[in-house]
């Protein structure tokens, strides 16, 4: 206490101090490594480095923070405050746990309602969607370009009678539902609405989730259906009729986690999709809407792994505080809220194994408390099985178990932000967030992020990780425990692999076609035929197509339907060579 | 590259005459965007000195039927990670019989065991899961090559 209240009474005086305290520890610091040259030749390693080059030094001193500029107030300020380095709540897991995720779907929508129900029961507090292809390609089950995927990764849910279905019994307003759907987002979310007021919730109350990033789609994932003009231009009605409507759904997750996944380094990740949602942002300017509307409401879909662990955490914590800048400094918003990145951490099925699968369970407990000491919003953990098929349900509750093992075992939600302060991990997170504001300003200059896709620069940059991750994996520079390091003769395998009945599909289709005889075809006409009026038109003349949308999906018009109309007038999107 | 003038089955050496070659489709049937492992697998083939044709997504059984012929391949590869294993791939096998063509099929991706012995018996030439080092799948191809060029 003295000794802090010396520079303010005294301040030439106590900077001076201060120096003389620095240099010091500078003369220290080198005495020591004079000291320990023979003791450093045992290294295993003659330099150790991360994914993205950031070289580790062998221990971090208050002098490397001084080196780098760090600013307490600057840098990490406050839980709850600005840049939001150390959380975006000023209480974060002391007042709530995080959201424990886990992502599924079955087949049918009377199987899914099961799983669903089963795992409310378990403690989950968030039902996550996953579709099948079919249902995120805008096709229905009985048409020929599903053949062969019908339920196969994920849930066939295409027309309100489904959802009446798979959430019967759900309490809808007490768990949030989220979905996995990009290229007809704006559907899946008119579904969602068109529910929630068929079962009485008010969408004032309904909590909800949809993906809706399609610029990743292009990137990574590939599940797109039209082209970036419209599909932004969807994009754009959900968020503002969200924002106008809707105020606790979050309408856009922003992916970073899929680069992730194919093998991007954390640079590339984090800073493709920043510029993927500063792309977004641009669009909903120009048509006119405030983007302190629409910001409070958009979420970040991360990766967490248990790989390079500081590293990961450093990398989220620079993510908070870039996304603070960009939005305060870049787009001026004035709202608090608006500033802050929402984080819903997936662990990547990356880092997993094949090989000795019931070693992923040490894996994903790890990746778990790097995301709980990132201060993220929401966890969702890859299940053990993930590399033999489809996730069985007992290897979802398991998942369900080791996020409980974390929040409530371990006191790691005691205090915020537990590794601020840090030497090594705030030197990370400056270093990280340097690197990624200047992937961010070469996709700047490159006129940003529609023009990188059509070259096939992120495309390219994270091609080239995938190459660099495979080529470290099997020289054994990446240590995979079981698969190229203490691998065993013999291997065992999952007991039970999930494997979809080929009968679904059958069911499917005939559901869906009962539905059709059932319902009024002649209002479903009408608003097939208005929705294909109305996308013909720009923007300016039509106003938000979400009303419309939901009319259309409350008269039971299917995903498929309506696509097919919106495919007809705005076409569909084809990859350009690259690669 | 002086084999890349070279097209089709019969062409098994290279001009050098260093070692035999392949010509390689490789795609995705079904409605999975999941493309990175392939193109990681086409380009470890490519450094390995073999051509591959890239087929690219949402590829139907028929399509990668017509490219195969077309593009004069001697072994198709098919990623599947959907778990529409089960329709599309036995749909190429018989596509490529129907036109006349024997070719070796190789499936990579996630199949459940039962599948894959399933998928054998329907007649592909290999299967490699995840985890597969780029090497195997380098040294089936040369053998493949070796025993093409007899």
């Amino acid at each position: 206490m003295g000794q802090a209240a010396e520079p303010l009474t005294h301040p030439a005086n106590g900077r001076e101090k201060l120096i003389e305290r620095d240099e010091a520890l500078r003369d220290a610091a080198q005495a020591w490594e004079r000291r320990n040259q023979e003791a450093f030749r045992t290294e295993t390693k003659e330099k150790f480095v991360t994914d993205e080059g950031v070289e580790i030094k062998r221990v971090y001193t208050p002098l490397d923070l001084m080196e780098k500029g760090f600013d307490y107030q600057g840098d990490l300020g406050f839980p709850g405050g600005y840049p939001y380095t150390r959380a975006i709540t000023p209480t974060l897991y002391r007042s709530n746990l995080w959201r424990i995720s886990q992502y599924s779907g079955y087949a049918t929508p009377e199987e899914c309602n099961d799983l669903w129900k089963a795992q409310v029961q378990s403690g989950l507090n968030t039902i996550y969607i996953a579709y099948d292809l079919p249902t995120q390609l805008g096709y229905d089950p009985d048409y020929p370009e599903a053949e062969g995927e019908v339920g196969r990764v994920g849930a066939s849910l295409v027309s309100l009678r489904d959802w009446e279905i798979a959430f019967d019994g759900i309490d809808i307003e007490g768990v949030l539902v989220s979905q996995v759907i990009n290229a007809p987002a704006a559907i899946g979310i008119a579904l969602q609405l068109a529910y929630a007021r068929k079962r009485g919730v008010p969408w004032t109350k309904l909590k909800g989730i949809a993906q809706n990033d399609i610029l990743k789609e292009y990137i990574a994932r590939g599940n797109y259906i039209f082209p970036p003009e419209p599909a932004i231009r969807l994009l754009v009605d959900s968020l503002s009729f969200c924002a106008e409507n809707v105020p606790n759904y979050i309408p856009i997750t922003v992916s970073a986690y899929h680069f992730s996944e194919q093998g991007a380094d954390r640079v590339h990740e984090i800073a493709f999709a920043l510029a993927d949602a500063v792309t977004y942002l641009e669009a909903a300017k120009e048509r006119g809407v405030d983007l302190d509307l629409i910001l409070p409401q958009l979420m970040w879909l991360v990766s967490h792994e248990h790989c390079d662990f500081f590293s990961e955490i450093a990398k989220l914590r620079a993510m908070r505080k870039l996304w603070a800048r960009i939005t305060k400094e870049r787009f001026q918003v004035k709202k608090p809220e608006s500033m802050q990145c929402r984080l819903y951490s997936a662990q990547s099925g990356l880092s997993l194994t094949r090989e000795q699968y019931i070693n992923n369970i040490a894996r994903t407990g790890i990746s778990a408390l790097a995301a709980a000491l990132a201060g993220v919003q929401t966890i969702d953990l890859r299940t053990y099985d993930e590399h033999w098929g489809i996730p069985s349900k007992e290897a979802e509750l398991t998942n369900v178990r080791i996020q409980q093992v974390v929040g409530y075992e371990t006191g790691v939600t005691q205090t915020v932000d537990p590794l601020g302060g840090s030497y090594y991990v705030e030197s990370l997170t400056l270093e990280l967030e340097q690197r990624i504001a200047e992937e961010l300003r070469r996709v700047d200059e490159m006129g940003g992020m529609l023009h990188a896709i059509e070259v096939g620069y992120p495309q390219n940059k994270n091609f080239d990780d995938a190459c660099r991750f495979q080529r470290e994996l099997e020289a054994g520079e990446m240590v995979k425990v079981g698969f190229n390091r203490f691998r065993e003769k013999e291997d065992s395998r999952p007991v039970r692999v999930y494997r979809a009945d080929p009968k679904v599909e059958g069911q499917r289709k005939k559901a869906v076609q009962e539905m059709r005889r059932s319902r009024d075809n002649a209002r479903v006409e009408r608003a097939l035929a208005n929705l294909k009026d109305l996308a013909v038109k720009p923007p300016s003349e039509t106003g938000n197509l979400m009303p419309h949308l939901i009319e259309a999906v409350e008269a039971y018009t299917t995903i498929g339907e309506i696509c097919t109309v919106l495919r007809g007038v705005w076409g569909e999107f084809k990859e350009p060579a690259v690669v | 590259m002086a084999w890349q003038a070279q097209r089709g089955r019969g062409r098994p050496v290279s001009s050098e005459g260093l070692r035999p070659s392949l010509r390689i489709l490789i795609g995705k049937p079904g409605l999975d965007g999941h493309d990175i492992g392939f193109k990681v697998v086409a380009a470890a083939l490519r450094d390995a000195g073999f051509e591959v044709v890239l087929g690219g997504i949402y590829l139907t059984p028929e399509e990668i039927v017509e490219m195969a012929v077309q593009e004069a391949v001697d072994v198709v590869g098919l990623n599947v990670m959907s778990g529409a294993h089960m329709t599309a791939v036995p749909e190429v096998i018989e596509g490529l019989r129907a036109r006349g063509l024997d070719l070796p099929v190789i499936v990579g991706g996630i199949i459940p065991p039962t599948d894959v012995a399933a998928l054998r018996e329907k007649g592909i030439a290999a299967y490699f899961g995840p985890g597969t080092p780029m090497k195997e799948i380098v040294a089936y191809m040369n053998k493949l090559a070796e025993r093409e060029a007899l």
